[in-house]
């Protein structure tokens, strides 16, 4: 879907490159986030694959083509596109917002006007309060989501996401994160996501782009990424979260072997969690039933309590240690 | 009789509607084409780099420019008229909108910027959709800016025969009559007041509507342009350029229209440059000074004034009688000049020294040496006679003159004293004792110095010889300050046309212009 091969781009002849030597390949409904500090050169990548910036050298393809050969404006029109500082339109109201990309697309109006209606009812933005607000009027958590709408407002297959959450103080980040996980306008999208947030990374990323220096010093899933680190930057990067990142890398599912037999049960609890829920989830679902979870492997489920599953998870990293 | 304000206004109302409407569309019709043309260049510097500092440094230097001068460089260019005011105004006009222009797009927020270039916007509608509307509240302070500029300096196109507000200002200065001032002054503030908030409201329109301004703006730009259009009066063949102050004398325009019948096309000009536009054929009829070197200069021929509305103006040297006591050779000696010099001989002397630059005492002393006046200095040895003169023309060339007849002629050894300013400086300086003697004007002596009541000054005014007589005898009781006998030359007011026009038209006094106008009607 998205293709990067050995893109180089430097602003100023004299300095080192910005990005240098960066190849990827990103998927159908797959997201990849690309991750790094400032300056590592992961926006400028992000910019490169719509062409608000051109590479030095390189060739980059979205569906199948090269960005290069095709007229920025009709690339652009298919691209979605989120911004840090949500860049929406000052002198124009919500629905206007929304409605930029089907209006360039020259959609008739009444199509335009039942699209925006329904993004915005998705993105819990209440059509009959909002429709005519102008972003000023607006919160910070609710403009991300006016720029999230209107990214998506043509039904783009592919989305570039630039720090999206990046403005947002951390209550409102993390509620709106959570409201775009869950955003079904979203399957089957391939989607590039630039942060600094390594906890975004993970709990966004199908696979992270660990960047530094203009270069791409890993990229894979994020188990690959805090278990098999690629060189020491890599490893470093991640030690001062590195039980939080665990906790959210790993599902139920890949701890399961560590379990002690003896939970296995058939007396469940009411609630039962699936085997893709990640560790971090579990342990915060379990605070609400006393420690007591319920896990649906499919096969069977298994009862067990907190306690347990932090055991689990430390015989699990003796032995993948041990391995090693 | 102290008229009132309101009686003024009333009186002059035709005028007054007129000139305001010249106003308004003098200075619309400039600002329209400074916006077509500066929007375009401020949006033209956003783009190319290194652009914006030379394109604003030289719009910055063409405001900086005084603006009676930046008028004076476009006679040559563009004549008199309209035409060189509207692109003098269009110039003042042009740094603010471009610089706002300009400014109001570099300051729209980066990010939004970038969000609509990745939404797939083209450049052509990044700059109507996102950054024109967002620029409109810079780029119309940039426009009230120039539209009070230009109410302002509008006033001056009245100097180059442009018309507008100015006509009442200058003329109400020249003719220290402040009810004119008002009249004009008045109306260009509530103009420019008028102006600046109707586009503050337009300024302050919700955001949303700035797309809408985007195309209101210039229709409203047009319309109020096309005011200038209204009053164009259609008139005889033959246009006069008068000065303000001419244009309200009853020794000028009023007297030529009442005593003659003189019915002509007039425009309001400056007399710096009067003379000039009538050589390049820009004017046929002037009001000027009969003694002006620029007579000569332009080859222009003064209109006799055969029925006498003009007062006389005779030069001759007033001293102090304390001074002629005590040297009794001296009225001789200045009297020697008396009867010399007519109007022809002035002219010409003024044409040496004011356009080709001579030096007024070489010129003097050519002109006694022509005459067989000129003698050696002698000793100097009795006293001193100091002698004034006023800082134009004639003066620094007669004080020259006295200056060697006297030394010439009697043992004294005289000073000058010129430049002293106006004739009140003169006066004020002869009075108190500050100098002896210095060449005065009988009209002047009538009208600004006796200050005599009016119906005195009616009774007079047709005649030189009874003025003459009357300011002698006035002179000598007041202030004990003796009038000599006249030198010969008459500097009063004058109707002057170019030489080979009015031979071409056989116009040889004002009557004989009446009858030309008349007859080609």
């Amino acid at each position: 879907m998205i293709k990067l091969e050995h893109v180089y781009k430097s602003f100023n002849k004299q300095h080192q490159p910005a990005v240098a030597d960066v190849s990827f390949e990103v998927h159908p409904g797959e997201t990849l986030v690309l991750l790094g500090t400032s300056g590592s050169g992961k926006t400028t990548t992000l910019r490169m694959i719509n062409r608000l910036l051109t590479p030095d050298s390189g060739q980059i393809y979205v569906n199948g083509q090269a960005v290069a050969e095709q007229q920025p404006e009709t690339l652009r029109r298919g691209i979605g596109y989120v911004l840090q500082d949500n860049g929406l339109f000052p002198h124009y109201t919500v629905a206007e917002n929304i409605g930029v990309v089907p209006a360039l697309l020259q959609w008739d109006k009444a199509r335009i006007a039942d699209r925006t209606t329904v993004l915005m009812e998705k993105l819990h933005l209440p059509p009959g309060q909002y429709r005519d607000a102008y972003p000023a009027q607006l919160s910070g958590g609710q403009q991300q989501r006016v720029g999230l709408a209107r990214a998506l407002a043509a039904d783009p297959p592919v989305l570039l996401m630039d720090e999206p959450f990046g403005a947002l103080d951390p209550v409102t980040r993390a509620s709106v994160r959570r409201e775009f996980q869950a955003l079904d306008e979203l399957q089957n999208k391939t989607v590039v996501m630039v942060t600094h947030d390594v906890q975004e990374a993970f709990e966004l990323g199908t696979r992270i782009g660990l960047m530094d220096n203009g270069r791409l010093q890993q990229l894979g899933t994020p188990q690959e990424l805090l278990f098999a680190p690629a060189n020491d930057f890599v490893r470093a990067f991640f030690r001062e979260h590195h039980l939080l990142l665990e906790l959210k890398a790993l599902t139920l599912a890949d701890i399961r072997p560590y379990l002690p037999p003896t939970a296995e049960d058939d007396n469940y609890q009411a609630h039962v969690l699936p085997g893709t829920t990640s560790c971090w989830d579990a342990l915060q679902q379990s605070m609400n039933t006393e420690g007591v979870l319920s896990v649906d492997f499919s096969t069977t489920v298994f009862t067990m309590d907190s306690k347990s599953l932090m055991t689990a998870l430390v015989s699990r990293k003796n032995e993948v240690g041990h391995k090693k | 009789m102290q008229q009132s304000f309101f009686d003024f206004i009333q009186q002059q109302s035709g005028k007054l509607l007129e000139q305001t409407l010249q106003h308004i569309g003098l200075t619309f019709i400039s600002l329209l084409i400074a916006v077509l043309a500066g929007v375009p260049l401020g949006i033209l510097i956003t783009r190319k780099r290194g652009w914006a500092a030379p394109v604003l440094g030289v719009a910055g230097v063409l405001q900086t420019v005084p603006s009676i001068a930046l008028l004076g460089f476009m006679i040559p260019l563009l004549g008199i008229g309209p035409q060189p005011a509207i692109v003098a105004l269009f110039l003042y006009g042009l740094l603010p909108i471009i610089r706002n222009t300009y400014t109001g797009i570099k300051e729209v927020d980066p990010a939004v910027t970038a969000a609509a270039t990745g939404m797939g916007m083209s450049r052509r509608q990044l700059l109507y959709k996102i950054q024109l509307p967002l620029a409109m509240p810079v780029l119309l302070a940039g426009i009230r800016t120039a539209t009070v500029i230009n109410v302002g300096v509008a006033t001056l196109a009245a100097y180059i025969a442009a018309g507008g507000l100015g006509e009442f200002i200058f003329g109400g200065i020249a003719l220290n009559n402040t009810h004119m001032i008002l009249a004009g002054a008045i109306p260009a503030a509530l103009l420019a007041i008028l102006f600046d908030g109707l586009l503050s409201l337009l300024q302050r329109i919700q955001l949303r509507k700035a797309r809408t301004t985007l195309y209101v703006l210039p229709l409203l730009l047009l319309l109020l342009s096309s005011f200038y259009l209204l009053p164009a009066a259609a008139g005889g063949p033959l246009l006069a350029g008068f000065t303000p102050e001419f244009m309200g004398r009853q020794d000028g325009y009023l007297g030529l229209k009442s005593v003659y019948g003189l019915r002509l096309r007039t425009v309001v000009i400056n007399d710096m440059i009067m003379y000039k536009a009538a050589y390049e054929k820009k004017l046929d009829v002037i009001s000027g000074s009969s003694t002006d070197g620029r007579v000569k200069a332009f080859d222009l021929v003064v209109l006799d004034d055969d029925k006498h509305i003009f007062p006389p103006y005779y030069a001759a040297p007033i001293v102090r009688q304390a001074t002629l006591d005590k040297y009794p050779e001296l009225a001789p000696a200045l009297n020697r000049l008396s009867g010399t010099i007519n109007d022809s001989i002035m002219t010409e002397l003024n044409y040496r020294v004011d356009y080709l630059k001579q030096d007024p005492a070489a010129v003097a002393k050519d002109f006694l040496v022509s005459k067989g006046l000129w003698q050696p200095p002698r000793s100097g040895a009795k006293g001193v006679v100091r002698i004034g003169s006023k800082i134009f023309g004639d003066g620094y060339i007669l004080a020259n003159m006295y200056k060697m007849l006297v030394e010439g002629y009697t043992e004294l050894r005289a000073v000058t004293r010129t430049g002293l300013g106006g004739t009140k400086i003169c006066f004020d300086a002869l009075v108190n004792d500050q100098i002896d003697l210095y060449p005065e004007y009988t009209g002047t002596g009538l009208l600004v110095i006796l200050q005599e009541p009016r119906p005195v000054i009616d009774s007079l005014i047709g005649d030189p010889q009874q003025v003459y007589a009357h300011v002698q005898r006035a002179f000598a009781t007041r202030y004990g300050i003796r009038w000599l006998p006249p030198i010969g030359f008459n500097n009063t007011y004058a109707l002057m046309m170019r030489k080979q026009q009015a031979s071409e038209l056989h116009i040889k006094s004002i009557s004989d212009l009446v009858n030309a106008t008349r007859a080609q009607r």
